[in-house]
């Protein structure tokens, strides 16, 4: 190989400092298995995705869901996406952007679904997430909380559970929290 | 150079590297012009000035380099010291690459080490080709990942698909972890690289967020929760900090109280930094087994003085002593490393007609192809809003999109077609322009 | 001064403040400094060992300069002990570093008395009748000894004392201690009390796998006649068992019982090591045992007594699928099954000790404790003497060796860095050491080999001409780079034996640079 430097090294030297159409910019690994989830993503109507960075930056993104039934017609719940550049070996984190009244989802926004943390794995992909969200609004449950009261209101009383979700995305007070109004 | 003092310096290298040896590589020449040329002509830089890099360093410029630089972007903290040893208490707070640096050229005459203390990224990838390998002493994929994917971008191949050694830039890696620790050569083109084998490096293991509100069990749940939720509920908006103390106090005082709500025994303010900061355990003699070895690597590579580690080695002392070299096969399909679908065009073709050309392409036969270049889009077919907002280009030359480089690496994503089976698929191209002036392989970057 | 509690934390986290406290009390003597004499010290220096003796009469010579970090232009001339010395007091001014200006060969020909004041010697590029001698005086003064070599592309790491012990040989992976298929009376009767049926999908989704497997066991045995499963497909048949009590696929719980159903089919009892442990010769306890033997023999009794066969029962459980209460709850069963095991056999050491004539409580309670708690993880490791292993290598293992592909190289090596000290007791100088007259080291090399290879008892057999050059192009070349993971070993190692945790190598580490396939050798 040291002879190959040298050449190298002298080449260089005749070559001067005429490179300049390197590129600085460097596409990761992550980013282009982003491209691909994102190119081939397949939602139904009732999610939408949006680029705030403009369409050379996938790496930030926002989806939309607007539950067509269940509790929470009438909403559009927003989640932002942040998207690492070793994706997919790390699991992109989301986060709920609108305060849901929702067993599942904290006052944060924080969301407990499992294939955002600990059985993410690199085959799944953003399709599969969008889905997991949207199945949260269609079939919320008891059983994984991370808002232990709403919870318990829909484990025990189903229709106060209904309700509250409504006063909620009405832009009411629910045991005392405010929450984002929809309609 | 060196030849005139009598005795030399290199007294014990000298016997590796001026005498004929039975079992080493194929260009290995030996003599004292393959010494002093080690000393004038490599340069190697070093990733990481913290346990390995700092051994690194040492180990290299006692190994016949005499121009090494090093990237790091951090300052020495306390507990650096039980391992990092060119630091000392006076220097905690200082940039690592320029104390280290410093250090050993004070103790080695004739070594000259230039220090950057910077990220990676901040520097153009032109800073990376000007070395002729890259030795890594780094704790994280992220960056790893990112050295590999700017070395990969160097190399090219020709046009039977070969890999052109001129324009490979070879890498050693050492990783560790308390008496654990790994070693790997990385050749682009000829081994495997970063990305090819990354599933070596299994995703960290996370808590399910409702075990930490709901069912915590032992002293970590109670330690991420403090960490994850209770942070956010009373600190709305104020982003954690792992290195300010006052918030790690806050977050172990609220683990503690959690834990004693639940009863569960353990929480430390040892283990709050551990699980917050996912601290791996580190000890000076694995570093400097893992790095020497490396250097064996660097030193062997650049000479061909002995044979290669091919390709990874395996460290393992809990139970007596472990070694294990395993050799890993390249992902021939690698995004980062492999050679990709070479495609020849005319500088008149729109970006349309391409995608179309995608369809008929032997190699390819890839149907409703999405473009990326360079981190630009340059056709989505979906989602519909990133499809409007690209559709325009279609019509454009092919060419201009690439801003008239007559030589370049895309990538196409679309529906494959492969013994009629169809499955959905990500390429790398190699799109040459054809009839352009002035093409040469000079330093012309990859891109991957 | 920061407080070193902050300086070590990365290794505190490995091997404790007990480790660290052994380590700080350890007194360690380096006999030659160059690169792989100064590299294990760097290391061990790092760390915070107590004290370091340096021994080597050498003068800091121009080739110095480019193979050990530990001497600089500066030093050109002086004696080499004290420049290293000074250099390694820099890393840690916690440590105590001294040197002495004399030869080791000296040293060990003139004043053996000289190692007992250390716990331990690193013994750096010594040739074999210096090994031999100092092996001898060490293990006469009970002094533990660690020999490193570097020699060109290769060099080796050798353990030499009587005898090591372990409790705390805190290996990778392990099985719980859980005793699924053998509860004792509150483990059977907290499962009991918790209904797998219950309707409340939370709560069935939150009952830990160890109650599904204890319970399941315990209907399987009732429909199959008291027997566990055994055969393969009975072993099929109990996960699908399992399987069919699942309320939703995604039960967590119940598909970690599933997974762990394997630790209900794993027979009772004590493991073959352990059984090798207390059927020692050493657990037969005299006025001169050793705690650990004396812990061994209270832990045989137990297994024979009060243990039905089992050891005292750790007492953690892992992390599971669980409410916090039934969580709790269990881990407070286990733990108190342990501390009551552990009363057994502290009754029965404190009995022990008093047969043998020593005060009852000269084994402090923490060691029994832990003993209690890695009885199954047990380690002791023996070395033969250097003299003997020499004298009588085992001609089986040599030959398999020699035959083995993955060894071949390795084993090899161990002949030649043999051979070479053999040769320069002929010759006074190594083979290659000097430039000129190469071949005719080389075949002096050879016939050197083949003599040893004799005397061994080992006949008939050829050493590959290429190591045997190479042997000679190394010229005892102390390279840095090899020096640094011959001397990164021996500091690893004299770490595990001072503190008395993980597990020592045992047998010749023969380290291999040209293709890193090193081995170990038991000869």
């Amino acid at each position: 190989m040291i002879r190959l430097f040298k050449v190298k090294e002298t080449q260089k030297e005749l070559a001067g400092n005429s490179d300049g159409g390197t590129p600085t910019k460097k596409q990761s690994a992550g980013e282009l298995r982003l491209h691909k989830d994102i190119a081939e993503l397949n939602l139904p109507d009732c999610c939408t995705i949006s680029f705030p960075n403009g369409k050379d930056d996938l790496m930030e993104f926002e989806v939309t869901i607007s539950p067509e039934d269940g509790f929470y017609v009438g909403g559009a719940f927003k989640f932002s996406f942040q998207v690492s550049p070793v994706y997919p070996h790390d699991a992109p984190k989301v986060k709920c952007i609108p305060k849901v009244y929702h067993p599942n989802i904290d006052y944060e926004g924080n969301v407990c679904l499992n294939i955002l943390r600990e059985d993410w794995k690199p085959v799944l992909n953003i399709n599969t997430i969008i889905y997991g969200l949207y199945h949260l609004f269609t079939e919320p449950n008891y059983e994984d909380p991370l808002n232990h009261e709403a919870a318990e209101v829909l484990k025990n009383d189903p229709k106060a559970f209904k309700n509250n979700v409504k006063m909620a995305m009405s832009g009411n007070y629910v045991k005392g929290l405010g929450y984002t109004k929809f309609y | 150079m060196a030849d005139a003092a009598p005795p030399s310096k290199s007294r014990d290298l000298d016997k590796l590297l001026l005498r004929p040896g039975n079992l080493v590589g194929p260009t290995f020449d030996p003599g004292v012009q393959l010494r002093d040329d080690l000393q004038e002509y490599a340069r190697v830089l070093v990733v990481g000035a913290g346990g390995l890099g700092c051994e690194l360093l040492k180990d290299l410029a006692l190994s016949g380099f005499k121009n090494l630089e090093v990237i790091d972007m951090d300052r020495i903290e306390v507990t650096n010291l039980n391992r990092q040893f060119l630091f000392r208490l006076e220097d905690v707070g200082k940039p690592k690459a320029e104390v280290a640096a410093k250090r050993v050229m004070e103790r080695i005459s004739g070594v000259n080490i230039v220090p950057h203390f910077c990220r990676i990224e901040d520097k153009d990838i032109r800073f990376y080709n000007d070395f002729n390998i890259i030795a890594l002493g780094l704790d994280s994929i992220e960056a790893r990942s990112y050295i590999n994917a700017v070395a990969c971008s160097f190399l090219e191949y020709d046009s039977d698909d070969n890999p052109q050694e001129e324009t490979m830039k070879p890498m050693v890696d050492g990783g560790t972890e308390g008496f654990k620790g790994h070693a790997r050569v990385i050749v682009p083109g000829v081994t495997p690289c970063f990305e090819c084998t990354i599933w070596l490096f299994p995703p960290q293991v996370k808590f399910p967020l409702c075990t930490l509100a709901e069912t915590p069990r032992n002293a970590a749940h109670c330690i991420e929760y403090a960490h994850l939720i209770k942070w956010d509920e009373v600190h709305s908006g104020k982003a954690f900090d792992p290195d300010n103390p006052d918030h790690m106090k806050w977050v172990y005082d609220e683990a503690v109280k959690r834990a004693e709500l639940f009863g569960i025994p353990g929480v430390t303010y040892s283990l709050t930094q551990g699980v917050v900061k996912n601290i791996i355990p580190a000890i000076a003699s694995t570093n400097a087994i893992i790095s020497a070895a490396c250097t064996l690597e660097t030193l062997k590579i650049a000479s061909g003085c002995s044979k290669t580690l091919s390709n990874y080695l395996t460290y393992n002392g809990v139970e007596g002593l472990h070694t294990k070299v395993t050799e890993f096969v390249k992902d021939e399909n690698c995004l980062v490393c492999g050679p990709g679908v070479l495609i020849e065009l005319d500088t008149t073709v729109t970006l349309e007609k391409f995608i179309d050309l995608l369809g008929e392409h032997p190699k390819l036969l890839m149907t409703k192809a999405s473009i990326t270049y360079r981190g630009k889009n340059l056709y989505m077919q979906a989602p519909p809003v990133l499809e409007e907002m690209t559709r325009s280009n279609l019509e454009v030359p092919l060419y201009d999109l690439m801003d008239k480089i007559p030589k370049d690496v895309l990538h196409a994503t679309g529906t494959i077609d492969k013994d009629g089976k169809r499955s959905s698929g990500l390429r790398k191209l190699r799109v040459v322009f054809k009839g352009i002036d002035g093409v040469t392989d000079m330093d012309m970057a990859g891109g991957a | 001064m920061a407080e070193p509690k902050t300086k070590y934390d990365r290794q505190l986290r490995i091997w404790g403040e007990q480790g660290q406290a052994a380590l700080e009390k350890a007194s360690i003597c380096l006999l030659n400094c160059g690169p792989t004499g100064s590299e294990t010290l760097k290391n061990l220096v790092l760390g915070g060992v107590g004290s370091i003796t340096i021994v080597d009469g050498s003068k800091v010579e121009f080739g110095d300069l480019g193979n050990n970090f530990m001497v600089d232009d500066s030093s050109l001339g002086q004696s080499k002990a004290k420049c290293v010395c000074s250099f390694l007091q820099e890393l840690n001014d916690a440590v105590k570093a001294k040197f002495i200006e004399e030869h080791p060969e000296a040293l060990i020909d003139t004043n053996p008395s000289f190692f007992s004041q250390f716990t331990l010697v690193v013994a750096t590029q010594l040739v074999e009748e210096a090994m031999v001698k100092l092996d001898r005086i060490c293990r006469q003064e009970n002094v533990m000894l660690i020999f490193a070599r570097s020699y060109g592309l290769t060099g080796l790491v050798r353990i030499s004392m009587k005898e090591h012990t372990v409790i705390e040989s805190k290996p990778d992976h392990f099985l719980d201690d859980l005793r699924l298929n053998n509860p004792w009376p509150e483990l059977r009767g907290f499962s009991q009390a918790i209904d797998l049926n219950v309707q409340d999908p939370v709560a069935h989704k939150h009952i830990p796998y160890v109650v599904i497997l204890v319970k399941m066991v315990d209907e399987w045995k009732i429909s199959h006649g008291g027997t566990l499963p055994s055969t393969r497909e009975e072993k099929r048949e109990f996960k699908e068992l399992l399987k069919s009590r699942m309320a939703a696929m995604d039960e967590e719980n119940y598909k970690e019982a599933i997974d762990a159903s394997f630790k209900v089919f794993t027979p009772q009892g004590i493991s073959s090591d352990l059984q090798q442990i207390i059927n020692d010769n050493c657990a037969e306890i005299g006025t001169g045992s050793s705690d650990f033997w004396v812990m061994v023999a209270a832990l045989k009794e137990f297994i024979a007594n009060e243990g039905g066969g089992e050891v005292p029962l750790e007492g953690s459980i892992p992390d599971m699928t669980s409410s916090t209460e039934h969580y709790v709850n269990l881990q407070k069963i286990y733990q108190t099954k342990s501390e009551a095991d552990y009363h057994v056999i502290e009754e029965r050491v404190r009995n022990i000790l008093k047969k043998i004539g020593r005060d009852p409580h000269s084994i402090p309670k923490a060691t029994i404790k832990s003993f209690c708690k890695n009885a199954r993880k047990l380690k002791v490791c023996r070395y033969r003497s250097i003299e003997e292993e020499y004298n009588n290598p085992s001609l089986t293992e040599l030959q398999k060796y020699l035959t083995d592909e993955d060894y071949s190289v390795s084993v090899v090596f161990y002949i030649l860095l043999r051979a070479v000290d053999r040769y320069a007791a002929n010759f006074n100088h190594f083979p290659g050491q000097f430039d000129g007259g190469l071949d005719e080291d080389i075949s002096r090399l050879k016939t050197t080999a083949v003599c040893l290879l004799n005397d061994m008892g080992c006949t008939g057999l050829t050493l590959t001409e290429d190591l045997i050059n190479e042997m000679c192009r190394f010229g005892a070349a102390e390279l840095h780079a090899v020096a640094a993971v011959i001397g990164g070993i021996a500091s690893q190692e004299v770490i595990k034996l001072i503190t008395k945790q993980f597990v020592p190598m045992c047998g010749t580490f023969i380290f291999n640079a040209i293709d890193h396939k090193s081995q170990l050798l038991t000869l």
